[in-house]
């Protein structure tokens, strides 16, 4: 009952990112994106992890979806659809990724990760708020100075000259 | 419960998923959501590698916390760039992008 629950969602997660890529209609695979974070933030719940799956979805689905929707309403053109999506490099890719795919999946399965057993240490908010205020509060500051020169670079460079 | 492997191989398909995006894909908003992609598959892993070793302070969902930050001014700062480059060349498409090539 419980394993079902992961592969349910892990299909939905696997399903939905494939098509957010591979869609023809930039604006479907959009959508297909939120569907995509919304699964991961059911993961984290079922990891356990509440409070990243609340953020994740007011951050991701809330905010940055709403950001790739109006990005690509401003510069989509009708007919978009119509051209080809991929470059010269398709076939390359498609190699290169699935070489990586292979690889990747030989050392998960030869490493020991298949006998780890879940330790049983639920991790709740006052860890994490009190993680983030003592040993770890220089990175916080860091991501608080990030977002400022984010929100200034976006506008300065948003800014229409005339 | 399922073995922490399951996860990982879960995290690693996402991972090439968005690899094969940024490789393959012409459109610029379509590289980013690939990106998108590729961040959310490492922010799985840090916060499946927390519950299964078990951290005493939280360590990887905090930082599975502060990736979040970081995707979030990457994508709204790539989004503008997008947006100010199709002004110049009413264009998304990555392979029309030759401004800094001489």
């Amino acid at each position: 009952m419980n394993a079902a629950v992961f592969y349910l969602i892990a299909g939905l997660i696997a399903g939905s990112a494939v098509l957010s890529v591979t869609v023809r209609d930039i604006f479907h695979g959009a959508i297909w994106l939120a569907l995509t974070l919304l699964g991961i933030a059911f993961l984290y719940f079922y990891l356990d992890a509440g409070f990243l799956g609340v953020i994740q979805i007011l951050v991701y689905v809330g905010g940055i979806m709403a950001l790739f929707v109006f990005a690509i309403m401003l510069t989509a053109k009708i007919g978009d659809h119509a051209i080809r999506q991929v470059n010269r490099q398709f076939w390359p890719g498609l190699l290169i990724t699935a070489t990586l795919l292979a690889v990747m999946l030989k050392l998960v399965m030869d490493g020991p990760w298949m006998r780890v057993q879940a330790s049983g240490v639920v991790t709740d908010l006052q860890t994490i708020g009190r993680s983030l205020l003592t040993g770890y509060l220089l990175p916080f500051e860091f991501i608080s100075l990030l977002l400022l020169a984010a929100l200034v670079g976006a506008v300065v460079i948003g800014k229409v000259k005339r | 419960m399922i073995p922490l492997a399951h996860i990982v191989v879960l995290s690693a398909f996402l991972f090439c998923v968005g690899i094969y995006g940024v490789l393959t894909q012409r459109n610029a908003i379509r590289f980013l959501i690939s990106v998108e992609l590729i961040l959310n598959a490492a922010n799985i892993n840090l916060v499946a590698f927390n519950k299964y070793l078990g951290t005493p302070d939280g360590l990887g969902q905090v930082f599975a916390l502060l990736i979040i930050g970081v995707a979030a001014a990457a994508s709204v700062v790539g989004l503008i760039l997008v947006i100010a480059v199709y002004r110049l060349r009413k264009s998304v498409f990555m392979d029309e992008f030759n401004l800094l090539k001489w």
